[in-house]
């Protein structure tokens, strides 16, 4: 079933009396509990599509519909409970002035999730749910490595219960180990509290492994779009081409399916 | 002989806390030319290392520094300030993670590019400058060098300027680049254009490169030896064909399995710690 459906959004920013086309005519649906990816370079629109998506950004025209209805300009308080955003740099994300676990409390105070007094205990299964020690939620941001302060950006996103996650690079500012653990949690936490994900990335070796499709962009347009394992056997457009062969690789055949990508581009 | 060599350098911060120990007596070697990798994980030293080759860390009150760090043959022990900050920019040059943030934001990029060309070339004159800047800006494809003279870097993309301090890295031709991370603030197509444009302007200036990285991919095509480091600790080291062909150490082994596959192999289960992980160093030869 289709969670949320994008038709024919266009988002125009006016710079200094120019026109920018940041996203143009962009259609395509989320199914209900598949990870959808949205890859592309800098600059193709993929944050003001997830800006969007979030309602932190007004389109310029075209629909956004969740649940079959459209989403309206000013969100009530219910719809923005039920899409959560997960932010790549997680250190300016979290306040550094307030305690991880205040940080996490924060969405159940706002939504009035569950009894006041039971807001702490919700708070600790939240921390625990990503993997992380509950007493960890009176330190400040500040005192945690990258990979728990991620943690705790996803803790803060799920502990509201969202149908749809939208992650933007929720990894790339991690190193790779961490990246590795952060994304198998992701995956965990998706089948186990059947969530959706829109998931942001440049990086294609990160979508061959999390997403069920993707959407690539390019200035603004999609170029191309389908079941992930069928855009990387056979990419229809060069740009997604030299997407994937600009992948940093480690084994042998995957240099094998670069070469073949190349030979294809020349 | 090494242009840098590294012997048993051991580092430790004292803080309110006690003392922490950062690195535990690591060893390598640069030769003149080579393109050497340290790769690790966050935290595991690499960024230490480089700082103590440029003498940033010897100002630090709080910082012990054992070992012996030798650049030319000359051991760095008992440099002076003075002595560090005469080399830096000169004769080692570096460039970081996000070139945006590591470019002054109030000066143009003449500005700063003078500034460089003058701590080799004290008396170069404006014009001087704008020439040497520009004929280093064209080697690295940039179509329009006077209007990126005359931008500030807020005003240029990150795959510009990240152009731009490799240029100014490399305009005094130094015989030893650090690279920490370079690009790994871009995306991947801005990261694979910079590694492609250091290793042919390292190799048109005869430098030698020392490349930190958490990524062994990114190491794969641009190192000649790589060194893996894990919390202080220097546990295997090789050529890269031979570390890529035949990782033995089980934390390279780890590392390596961390980074995702176009392939799409599936997401791997790598512990947090392992005791085989501070098994001891595993060399594969290969060094100078």
């Amino acid at each position: 079933m289709t969670l949320l459906a994008l038709k024919n959004v266009t988002k125009t920013f006016r710079v200094n009396q120019r026109e920018v086309h940041a996203v143009r005519d962009v259609s395509f649906d989320v199914r209900e509990g598949e990870c959808l990816a949205i890859v592309g370079e800098s600059g193709s629109g993929k944050t003001t599509l997830a800006n969007m998506i979030l309602g932190l950004l007004g389109a310029t025209s075209g629909e956004i519909h969740f649940r079959n209805s459209a989403l309206p300009a000013r969100r009530p308080s219910e719809l923005r409970r039920q899409i959560q955003f997960v932010q790549q740099n997680p250190l300016s994300a979290l306040n550094a002035k307030r305690s991880v676990g205040a940080s996490v409390r924060l969405g159940l105070d706002t939504y009035r999730i569950g009894e006041r007094a039971a807001r702490k205990a919700a708070v600790e299964a939240a921390l625990e749910a990503v993997g992380l020690e509950p007493e960890l939620a009176r330190r400040p941001p500040g005192a945690l490595s990258g990979g728990q302060r991620q943690r705790v950006g996803i803790a803060r996103a799920l502990a509201v219960e969202p149908s749809l996650v939208v992650l933007d690079e929720p990894t790339s500012a991690l190193d790779v180990l961490v990246q590795a653990r952060v994304l198998r949690l992701l995956n965990e936490l998706r089948a186990a509290k059947k969530l959706t994900y829109v998931f942001i990335t440049h990086d294609l070796a990160v979508v061959r492994n999390i997403a069920d499709r993707c959407v690539v962009l390019k200035e603004g347009q999609i170029v191309e779009m389908g079941e992930t394992t069928a855009i990387f056997d056979d990419p229809q457009h060069d740009y997604t081409r030299n997407l994937i062969r600009a992948v940093p690789v480690v084994d042998q055949t995957e240099v094998q399916l670069r070469d073949k990508l190349g030979r294809a581009n020349d | 002989m090494s242009l840098l060599s590294i012997r048993d350098l051991s580092l430790s911060f004292r803080g309110i806390h006690g003392v922490t120990e950062v690195l535990h007596g690591i060893s390598l070697d640069i030769a003149p030319g080579e393109k050497v990798a340290l790769v690790g994980e966050s935290g595991s030293g690499k960024s230490v290392t480089a700082r103590i080759v440029l003498g940033l860390l010897q100002e630090l009150a709080a910082a012990r520094i054992d070992g012996e760090v030798r650049f030319e043959g000359e051991d760095m022990r008992g440099f002076s300030r003075q002595q560090f900050a005469a080399n830096r920019g000169t004769k080692i040059s570096m460039i970081f993670q996000d070139p945006t943030s590591s470019l002054n934001p109030t000066f143009i990029i003449e500005r700063q590019f003078a500034e460089v060309i003058r701590r080799r070339n004290p008396g170069a004159s404006r014009e001087d400058c704008v020439r040497i800047a520009g004929e280093a800006l064209a080697k690295t494809a940039i179509p329009d060098v006077e209007r990126v003279l005359a931008s500030y870097p807020f005003q240029l993309s990150g795959g510009m300027n990240q152009r731009v301090m490799i240029a100014m890295a490399l305009v005094n031709k130094p015989k030893l680049l650090i690279a920490d991370e370079p690009g790994t603030a871009l995306d991947v197509t801005v990261q694979a254009q910079t590694l492609q444009l250091m290793r042919q302007l390292t190799e048109e200036h005869q430098a030698a490169v020392f490349f930190i990285s958490h990524n062994l991919g990114v190491v794969r095509e641009f190192a000649d030896r790589v060194y893996v480091i894990y919390r202080g600790r220097i546990v295997e080291d090789g050529p890269t064909e031979a570390i890529f062909a035949d990782p033995r150490h089980a934390y390279t082994r780890a590392l390596m399995a961390a980074v995702p596959r176009i392939t799409g192999t599936g997401l791997p289960d790598i512990p947090e710690r392992s005791d085989s992980f501070d098994a001891p160093q595993i060399s594969h030869g290969g060094g100078s």
